[in-house]
């Protein structure tokens, strides 16, 4: 089928690019654009590990077209850190120890800075709501818990 | 820690940060130039002949550069134990999802569009999906040369088993079921494979490489293991699941015929309905006891799923069968094991191999005694736990042994004796405990046919200082590399951050089991341990020689060497490798292997050790139970955990509060429900894993007990996580609302119909 000339913006980098009207979002992101920290697990829309911001909105990007995309803003893992130095929601995951098989983290790390961008002062209930649709099979989330909240303290 | 300086205290893990933001490339992102898209056709049916399987048309299709079918197999049959499968279909299907061909194609397209072209002619055959009804006479067969569906059974007596009973004050029976888990970890089954120069590569997460290229790929291909290499890549979650599996073989022959690489890779839909999930089973336990509560005799019968194929199975029957037999003084056991094969899904290995379907049945059934004897479940086990120097009914020898500290720890921290006192209306609190192996050395064996529990590492010094450990262990997650890293850094005296682990290459690295049966810190660790030492050694010659003072007064810490006693007279350690280029070390290379001396289990009678050393746990829950509903939540768990000695301390809490709750998934909302063989909930939406809303508050209690044998005193940790939890919650939802849950999970429907029959 035919192709679609999209142009997007990633992490304030513009991209202008063919996309096939059932390409997802997700691999858009990471066969098209190369940009492979968002992470492909269920590709249904059920994990939360391809999570990204799109225009100010926290997506699963597996769920949405990359022609959808067309014209808009996006923010993925690769456009949290600044160079070698990581964004504080990071660096309280690796302080913390939140980290396991690491699979589930690009997305689980996204949940959590769309939630402290709008909420700065998370309670622990709401950092439970935040990341309700991200799944992590190995942590048992406590970790990564402490690690949200002691980021959002730091900021 | 005493007598250490980096081993034991709290680091982040190396290899965190790139997880954090992307950078760490898994199998889906690596590329390869002429990459194939691999795809596999599988039966529809829970069994039928194959009449005919043609690819011609599909072979035609634009973009397909292979499609394999069981005739373009080299025809070796495929099983540890017992050989029961080819590589793909060739006369008959006998679980839906069977893999009857596969395609490489230039893009998924191509791949689906000539799947959709090979043609396949089945025969139904009548199809068998319950194990009672598989063993009964005039059932379908499923193997020819297995009659009456028993793909292995065993019947072990000891001691009088009948007289213990007859002496017995107390004689208890009960069933108990388990279900189909899925490992649900989040990177699917998936690797990627190029054939080019007479030699096989294949790149993926696997949980042991080197028991992969000897028993899934070089011998079923006719190859010898040189021709196969082995490029590890990080694992996003395994549990068990990407330790046995047939897909990479499927992938390596599609490489094998299209002459390029391929990658293979599941959906997450295949995921769940092709995999190994844990094996279900029946366990119906009697136990005796006297009136002052110790246990005389314990008689198990275990009826368990094989599915349609065996893999691994016939290990974890054993261990389903006879490890909770040592965790109580038993002088008297019978063990009556069976192992069937019905049109189902094939079952396999998840974390706990077995035993957490073992301990949910013995620890529900434990706390039912104490009932009957009138007994505080605490004080019963206490009376009968297991000790450091017993050897149990089964041979084990018990090196080191927390168990009744963790008892007491869990229950104190729970708050026992006060929330058994001052009951709260649908409130409950529960315990379980649980043994577990440190490595298995008969199921290595029965693998490799090497008579080798062990591990070989290779450390090197590099001539900035920078240090690179080498073994054939892998990470899964779990931060093994960061333990393994923080044993090299503590022997030769270096900082952690001076030290990295090399991912495995099956080429370069030595020899090593890899990630099961809680092995890698005691085992890798070990090994790491001596070929640290060993470059330390020759790193302390050469600085003898430039502090001109004797090898026997010298020290490492923090990266210097110095004088014991006198610092001053010191040298950084980069300094030391730099001079050793100069002067004939070029690149120091400690070596060395570490190997298990227990004395071994008699293969035939079972009788004897697995392993060297034994973990042991108890895990304390509290729970709400909504009666109106049947919902149980659970509301926190004290986790006291035997580990010998926590090396990496934040690892080790990561990997109990990891297994708590997969246990409360066990326990509360996991399975993979068959109907007529048919998987119905392929998908996170309906195959409920714990997610954030229902995860509880762990706290961790680490009980350390220095065990003889371990690296350091260590012992595993990563599989007495997940053992006790069911039972426990099991147990707490009794406490709560006094009805007696058999059958695994505990859903709000199945607490609500026993609640119902309890009012009835």
């Amino acid at each position: 089928m035919a192709k679609q000339l999209i142009t997007l913006t990633v992490n304030g980098a513009r991209y202008e690019t063919a996309v096939g009207p059932r390409t997802s979002l997700l691999s858009l992101l990471r066969e098209g654009l190369e940009l492979t920290g968002t992470k492909q697990a269920c590709a249904e829309g059920e994990c939360g590990a391809c999570s990204v911001v799109l225009d100010g909105r926290l997506v699963m990007s597996c769920l949405i077209f990359a022609v959808e995309a067309d014209g808009r803003q996006l923010t993925t893992i690769e456009g949290l850190s600044e160079g070698a130095t990581l964004h504080p929601i990071q660096a309280a995951f690796v302080e913390h120890g939140a980290v396991q098989c690491g699979f589930c983290i690009p997305g689980m790390i996204m949940a959590a800075s769309y939630l402290l961008d709008r909420n700065p002062n998370p309670t622990e209930e709401e950092i439970r709501h935040a990341i309700a649709g991200n799944l992590c099979r190995c942590t048992g989330y406590g970790k990564i818990i402490k690690a949200i909240a002691a980021a959002a303290g730091a900021g | 820690m005493k007598g250490t300086w980096v081993a034991g205290t709290r680091v982040t893990a190396i290899d965190a940060a790139e997880k954090t933001t992307g950078q760490t490339k898994y199998l889906q992102d690596l590329r390869l130039p002429g990459l194939l898209v691999g795809k596999v056709l599988r039966s529809p049916h829970p069994h039928a002949r194959l009449r005919r399987v043609s690819a011609e048309r599909a072979r035609r299709v634009p973009g397909v550069r292979a499609v394999v079918t069981g005739a373009d197999t080299p025809g070796i049959k495929f099983g540890i134990v017992i050989p029961d499968e080819w590589a793909l279909a060739v006369d008959r299907v006998l679980y839906v999802g069977d893999e009857v061909a596969a395609v490489a194609a230039v893009d998924e397209e191509a791949a689906r569009e000539a799947l959709a072209l090979i043609e396949v002619e089945y025969e139904p055959l009548p199809p068998v999906f319950d194990v009672e009804e598989a063993l009964r006479p005039g059932a379908p067969r499923l193997h020819d040369d297995k009659p009456g569906n028993l793909a292995t059974g065993f019947l072990i007596d000891r001691g009088d088993v009948d007289q213990a009973f007859r002496e017995s004050d107390v004689l208890l029976g009960g069933t108990y079921r388990t279900q189909m888990q899925h490992q649900g970890n989040l990177e699917p089954i998936c690797c990627m494979a190029e054939y080019a120069g007479g030699r096989l590569t294949l790149w993926g997460p696997l949980q042991s490489p080197f028991l992969a290229r000897q028993y899934l790929l070089a011998k079923p291909l006719g190859l010898s293991e040189g021709q196969v290499r082995i490029i590890q890549t990080p694992v996003g979650g395994a549990f068990g699941g990407k330790l046995d599996e047939k897909h990479y073989l499927i992938c390596a022959l599609l490489a094998l015929h299209a002459g390029r690489p391929v990658r293979l890779a599941n959906s997450y839909a295949e995921e769940l309905t092709t995999t190994r999930p844990r094996m279900p089973a029946i366990l119906r336990i009697k136990s005796g006891w006297s009136k002052a509560g110790m246990l005389r005799a314990k008689q198990v019968e275990v009826l368990a799923d094989n599915g349609a194929y065996s893999s691994l199975s016939p290990s974890i029957l054993s261990s389903m069968a006879m490890r909770t037999d040592s965790l109580y003084r038993t002088p008297a056991a019978r063990v009556d094991a069976k192992l069937v094969y019905t049109n189902n899904l094939p079952s396999g290995q998840m974390r706990g191999f077995g035993n957490p379907q073992a301990t949910f049945a013995w620890e529900s059934h434990i706390d039912e005694v104490a009932e009957a004897l009138g007994m505080d479940p605490v004080e019963l086990r206490l009376r009968n736990a297991t000790e450091a120097g017993d050897v149990t009914v089964h041979g084990w020898e018990i090196a080191s042994c927390g168990l009744k500290e963790c008892i007491a720890k869990a229950a104190e921290g729970i708050g026992w004796k006060e929330q058994r006192a001052n009951r709260v209306p649908n409130r409950g609190v529960g315990l379980a405990c649980t043994i577990h192996v440190t490595s298995n050395k008969p199921f290595a064996t029965s693998i490799t046919g090497y008579e080798f529990d062990g591990s070989s590492a290779l450390v090197k010094v590099e001539e900035d200082g920078q240090v690179f450990v080498a073994t054939g262990e892998v990470d899964l997650g779990e931060g093994v590399t960061t333990t393994l890293a923080l044993i090299a850094a503590e022997e030769l005296g270096v900082p952690l951050a001076q030290v990295r682990v090399l991912q495995v290459d099956t080429d370069s690295v030595p020899y090593g089991l890899g990630t099961y049966a809680s092995r890698t810190t005691f085992m890798g660790g070990h090994a790491v341990r001596l070929a640290a030492a060993d470059a330390k050694r020759q790193l302390f010659e050469l600085a003898a020689d430039l502090l001109e003072a004797n090898v026997a007064d010298l020290e490492a810490r923090e990266g210097r060497i110095a004088v014991r006693g006198a610092p001053e007279r010191g040298i950084a350690v980069a300094e030391v490798a730099r001079a050793g280029m100069s002067r004939g070390r070029p690149m120091i290379v400690g070596r060395g292997t570490y190997e298990s001396q227990a004395r071994m289990q008699d293969v035939t009678h079972k009788y004897g050790n697995q392993t060297l050393t034994y973990s042991f746990a108890c895990q304390a829950v509290e729970v709400e139970v909504d009666p109106e509903t049947g919902r149980v939540r659970v509301l926190r768990v004290v986790a006291a955990h035997d580990l010998g000695r926590a090396i990496n301390p934040v690892g080790a809490e990561g990997q109990i509060e990891g297994g708590v709750v997969q246990a409360v998934g066990l326990a509360l909302s996991e399975e993979l429900q068959q109907r007529e063989g048919r998987i119905r909930n392929p998908g996170f939406l309906d195959y409920k894993i714990p997610s954030v809303l229902d995860a509880t508050r762990v706290e961790s209690i680490l009980v350390e007990t220095i065990d003889p044998h371990g690296p350091y005193g260590a012992k595993g940790v990563a599989e007495t996580a997940i053992n006790p939890g069911a039972a426990a919650i099991a147990n707490a939802v009794y406490h709560a609302v006094g009805v007696r849950v058999r059958e695994l999970p505990l859903t709000a429907e199945n607490v609500r119909a026993a609640l119902g029959r309890a009012d009835g």
